[in-house]
């Protein structure tokens, strides 16, 4: 507790939760701007759509705003060159939870502000009906997984890396990668294409029509498999994380 | 002039000496080339023009999302070593005038950035052999390079004044990302020539390599915006009492 309340002292006038309310704005305002001025149809699949869209918006943006957050929470100790200070003061290894606990709060922000975001607006714009709970839900934690999954990887890179280029541009890389991935298959075992697996939304296209229909995604075993590899990941990079930070502090 | 011009790029080349930044202006436009091309070929009963398919494959998502924040993460490097210890007060008592000093941090961002596009071409030419595409290479890739790093200097200038307004490393990344997504906005709403971030894509013609772009309204919206940025980069040099960290 006493470390993790150092962590947020330390962070004290960073902007970071500034920094991230700017990043989601804009997504919100992309959101905004993809669905505006629904027709009658549009309004009848409104709620199942909005789950097929947050999906995409995260693969392209969180990537780089975990990458972002992380390298902030990092920066802080190289710029004080604190490893050795700090580890005089706590046991190896506390540091590294603190910044995890940390981070995993402003990402639970975050993701609460988009999924609350995306209801608002589906209010507002009065789509027909009221949102599938147990989607939204599931949703909502995969999303946040997904997210804890990148912020683990990135703290990792922007712990052991000076140079805070190298993992901003994984972050960067890793966005490309998961909007490429997304023209290939809906989901992938590579970290940044979790959102694809966890998107529980697919959609038909009918070049006939030009009607898109939406629907709600039945998982193969192999795509179950993609999604449980969200879970490994932060498994693999937490324990990675853990056992490098705390060889790095020492 | 020439001479400190000239003092003030070796001692930026000085400081990036065995510093693999570029690496990330190769891999990037390498994955998206790989993707593109894989996903024209996938794709090549829709997509029958050939040569200008495979330039929207390759170029869209790179030049609108993460070419800005590629160039973003350059500049904030620059930036980073004078941000980094008492790396200001030798930066700011060097023999030289502020203008020069910085002349010589925009030489090194857009020579990055010129490697970088050249490489895009490249790839995109390779593919395009390897693709079959039998058809000749179009003469038009030469405007699309020159009005592509016309825009990407503007990207420079808007990255490094915000790199040295903004100590953080990573949150002017996070701006030139944001910035490249509304520039999808602002060009689909016929802003882009307007909008720094967009005229890169326009001059590219990373969305649609036909399209028809006013070339001297690219050329005058590029320049005032170089000047502008270049002079408040500048103006802050000389202005404002910059502390060592």
């Amino acid at each position: 507790m006493i470390t993790l309340r150092s962590e947020f002292k330390k962070i004290k006038r960073k902007k970071i939760g500034l920094t991230m309310c700017a990043l989601i704005g804009v997504q919100f305002a992309w959101l905004l701007w993809a669905g505006n001025h629904p027709d009658e149809k549009e309004r009848l699949q409104g709620w199942i759509e909005m789950l097929h869209s947050l999906p995409l918006v995260s693969v392209i943006m969180m990537p780089t705003i975990m990458s972002v957050l992380a390298s902030r929470l990092a920066d802080v100790e190289h710029k004080g060159n604190t490893y050795k200070l700090l580890n005089t003061l706590r046991r190896p290894g506390s540091l590294y939870h603190a910044k995890v606990v940390c981070g995993t709060l402003f990402i639970l922000a975050i993701s609460l502000a988009q999924f609350l975001f995306v209801i608002a607006l589906g209010y507002s714009r009065g789509y027909a009906g009221h949102p599938e709970w147990k989607y939204y839900t599931t949703a909502f934690m995969l999303n946040l997984a997904c997210c804890l999954s990148l912020y683990l990887l990135q703290l990792l890179l922007s712990m052991l890396f000076f140079n805070q280029m190298i993992p901003l541009v994984a972050g960067l890389g890793g966005s490309m990668l998961g909007l490429i991935l997304m023209y290939v298959k809906m989901y992938s075992f590579l970290p940044w294409g979790g959102f694809l697996s966890a998107a529980q939304v697919n959609m038909d296209w009918n070049p006939e029509t030009r009607v898109i229909h939406f629907y709600y995604r039945e998982y193969s075993p192999v795509e179950l498999c993609a999604v449980a590899m969200i879970f490994v990941w932060i498994v693999v990079f937490y324990t990675a994380g853990r056992i490098l930070f705390a060889g790095k502090e020492a | 002039m020439n001479t400190s011009y000239i003092r003030a790029v070796k001692a930026e080349s000085l400081k990036l000496k065995r510093s693999p930044v570029w690496l990330a202006f190769f891999a990037l436009p390498l994955i998206s080339a790989f993707f593109g091309t894989m996903n024209y070929r996938l794709n090549i009963g829709v997509l029958k023009s050939e040569w200008y398919s495979l330039w929207s494959q390759h170029t869209l998502f790179l030049c609108y999302l993460f070419m800005p924040a590629l160039i973003g993460t350059y500049c904030s490097y620059l930036w980073r070593l004078e941000h980094t210890r008492h790396n200001w007060n030798s930066f700011l008592t060097a023999p030289l005038p502020v203008s020069i000093l910085y002349l010589g941090k925009l030489t090194q961002a857009v020579r990055v950035t010129i490697l970088g596009n050249l490489w895009i071409f490249l790839l995109f030419y390779i593919c395009g052999k390897l693709s079959g595409i039998q058809s000749p290479f179009p003469q038009k890739a030469l405007e699309w390079f020159l009005c592509g790093t016309l825009g990407a200097v503007v990207v420079c200038c808007v990255q490094l004044l915000l790199s040295l307004l903004i100590r953080s490393f990573a949150i002017p990344i996070g701006i030139a990302l944001a910035g490249g997504i509304l520039g999808l906005y602002m060009t689909n709403h016929d802003y882009g020539m307007h909008y720094p971030y967009s005229i890169y894509c326009l001059g590219m013609r990373a969305n649609n390599p036909n399209m028809e772009i006013s070339l001297s309204a690219l050329i005058v919206n590029s320049v005032g915006y170089i000047i502008v940025f270049a002079t408040l980069s500048v103006f802050y040099l000389r202005r404002h009492e910059i502390a060592a960290n």
